[in-house]
């Protein structure tokens, strides 16, 4: 809800209705937001139509002449309908970004995605299906996962076309010359309907695995660069645990199972699931070349939505590292309140280095840095690497994060750039230099939303000089909300 | 969600005349199945007259594999007796006898309810979907695909 909206409704709650504690809190935070001129709410704002390519306006330095291509990036981006609104974060309407830069300059587009959740909404001018956070209202129907799809997590590029991804329902296929809809994709004929993780993994050689999650069983999903099913294979899980993300070696899948664990059948999805911190978090290595071929490893509690790509070492030894919680509270409790123009404050997310043994031992080594939305230099992705991108900096009177870091895991340190609080900042991309092949040699594309200027940014960093600044940012006339996770495609 | 059982032969306008109804009592019943986009395989539907066939705990009155050739595919029901009924159909585009599901047990192939009854992650239930059929000429619609 935008400022405008929210005070209005303040107003009117002030003069016709009691003043509730959560609209108190939400005025307050509002109030602080104001004094230091702040309105976060913007970043959680409905997008009403989709954006034409436009240019954005260069407010910032010099764009590098070797960077051309397209960032595509998806997250929610619609939540309120006259008739309802969806009640959590993740439950807005899909809206596909790209950002395209050519030459030092760059445009912006945004669509919507076209599913079939949307044009059932528009038409009964309300939010009714349900979702993650979101309870089913009068006029919902759901025969199968894809009626409540609102392909609103991620974006990957295969075989020419975009696939947008969400987590419990099919990847939808998309032009990427102009982000229209094709349709939902199915692998094979009998898969119809199937879940498909929003972090896929590649292997070096370009398949590309992902997992889809019911219970304590998932799919495992194979599938070539040109978008070609190669293998789906059912595995059991030890675990009913809540699955976002999952990780990989060369030789392994990793399926962290934490203790969020799926005891019923029912909406909103979350409402499935309950935190048992007696059970640990497990986590099941699978063979790729033979899924049968199983080890499981024992971990104390802890909630994560991101990992890191994973690496295996000669004596066998694997590692990886992920954004670690003591719980899974966001997933019910902010990603609700932000719909309502407040937020509870957290435990940051912590980067943790997480090291399986050969002879069956776990450990986590938390670093102390505050760190979400993981990214690595994908030419390193399976292979040992020295650094995690990283959003990073949060602040007490805004949600999210307001700077762009990388971590260094062989010496023990971060470089790191803080916007201030009035920035709230997104998953950081690498681009590699073209001719250039050493760890983070390119840069890092982040958005931001400027909740000052109301605007949507696109900032271009050296990769290897973070706390020097972005070396450019472009600036839109359109401020879109916070989106989630996106890829960059060369020219 | 069950499967529908699997039924051999077609089922043409058979007389269901309850035991003691007169027949100026009966009740004819056309049923309509409207929006079908693939026009191949069967429709195979049941029709009950009560909750406990309905849910699969009594017989129904009626299990009826249709033919799709066009858009609609209708069949008509003569000597039933009046009360309230429910259809649970579904369309067996690979003819193979089954509602197909995929490995997490969702339907693959198109299904529907009496009313347009819907689905939540479960088939819609006998409140919902049951109608009334009067004395005389009845005609119930449902949309499926």
């Amino acid at each position: 809800m935008d400022r405008r909206h929210f005070l209005q409704t303040l107003t009117g709650a002030a003069a016709t209705a009691v003043l509730t504690p959560e609209l108190a809190q939400a005025a307050a935070q509002l109030r602080q937001g104001a004094a230091a001129g702040i309105n976060w709410q913007v970043a959680f704002s409905d997008v009403d139509a989709d954006l034409p390519r436009a240019p954005l306006k260069l407010v910032h330095g010099r764009a590098p002449k070797d960077l051309a291509g397209s960032l595509y990036r998806n997250g929610p981006g619609k939540f309120h309908r006259p008739g309802g609104s969806v009640d959590h974060w993740f439950d807005g309407d899909g809206l596909m970004r790209a950002f395209r830069v050519s030459d030092g300059a760059a445009t912006l587009e945004a669509r919507f995605i076209d599913t079939p959740k949307r044009r059932v909404e528009a038409a009964a001018n309300a939010i009714v299906q349900p979702g993650f956070g979101t309870a089913r209202k009068p006029g919902a129907q759901v025969r199968n996962a894809d009626d409540a799809n609102s392909a609103n997590i991620s974006v990957m590029s295969m075989g020419g076309e975009l696939w947008a991804l969400w987590e419990a329902g099919s990847p939808v296929a998309m032009d990427p010359k102009d982000l229209s809809t094709r349709g939902m994709k199915t692998l094979r004929d009998d898969l119809v309907h199937m879940p498909f993780l929003a972090h896929p993994r590649r292997d070096p050689g370009g398949d590309v695995w992902s997992l889809g999650l019911s219970g304590a069983q998932a799919i495992v999903w194979r599938v070539a660069a040109d978008g070609a099913l190669k293998s789906a294979d059912m595995v059991s899980l030890p675990t009913a645990s809540y699955v976002h993300d999952f990780t990989a070696t060369k030789r392994h899948l990793i399926v962290i199972l934490q203790p969020w664990v799926q005891d019923r059948m029912v909406m909103p999805y979350a409402d499935s699931f309950t935190w048992r911190p007696e059970l640990g978090s497990k986590v099941l290595v699978l063979d790729k070349a033979d899924l049968t071929k199983r080890r499981i490893y024992e971990l104390p509690p802890f909630f994560a939505f991101h990992f890191g790509s994973a690496w295996e070492e000669a004596d066998g030894t694997l590692r990886f590292d992920g954004c670690f919680t003591p719980d899974a509270r966001f997933a019910t409790t902010n990603g609700k309140a932000f719909m309502k123009g407040t937020f509870e404050p957290e435990p940051d997310p912590i980067l943790t280095l997480v090291t399986l043994r050969p002879d069956g031992r776990a450990t986590l080594e938390p670093t102390g840095v505050t760190a979400e939305f993981p990214r690595v230099d994908g030419r390193r992705s399976g292979d040992a690497r020295r650094y995690t991108i990283h959003a990073t900096a949060t602040a007490a009177n805004t949600p999210l994060f307001h700077g762009v870091a990388t971590y260094d895991w062989k010496a023990g340190k971060s470089d790191s750039y803080d916007f201030g609080a009035s920035h709230l900042v997104e998953e950081a991309v690498f681009v590699a230099r073209p001719g250039g092949t050493e760890e983070l040699d390119g840069w890092l594309l982040a958005p931001s939303v400027n909740t000052r200027a109301r605007a949507t940014e696109l900032h271009v960093f050296d990769a290897r000089r973070i706390a020097a600044g972005p070396i450019c940012t472009w600036r839109s006339e359109h401020v879109l909300p916070v989106s989630l996770h996106g890829v960059f495609v060369r020219a | 969600m069950k499967s529908l059982p699997l039924f051999l032969g077609l089922v043409l306008g058979i007389s269901v005349l309850a035991p003691g109804v007169r027949a100026q009592e009966t009740a004819s019943l056309d049923v309509t199945f409207a929006g079908l986009k693939a026009t191949q395989g069967v429709i195979m539907f049941t029709l009950v007259n009560s909750e406990e066939a309905y849910n699969d705990k009594a017989k129904p009155v009626a299990a009826v594999m249709l033919p799709v050739a066009a858009a609609t595919a209708t069949r008509t029901f003569r000597g039933l007796a009046p009360g309230r009924y429910a259809i649970k159909a579904f369309h067996d585009l690979n003819g193979d006898g089954k509602m197909n599901a995929n490995p997490f047990g969702i339907p693959t192939e198109p299904f529907a309810f009496s009313n347009n009854a819907v689905a939540n992650m479960s088939p819609a239930k006998w409140a919902a979907a049951s109608f009334e059929v009067k004395a005389g000429a009845n005609a119930h619609a449902i949309t499926i695909d």
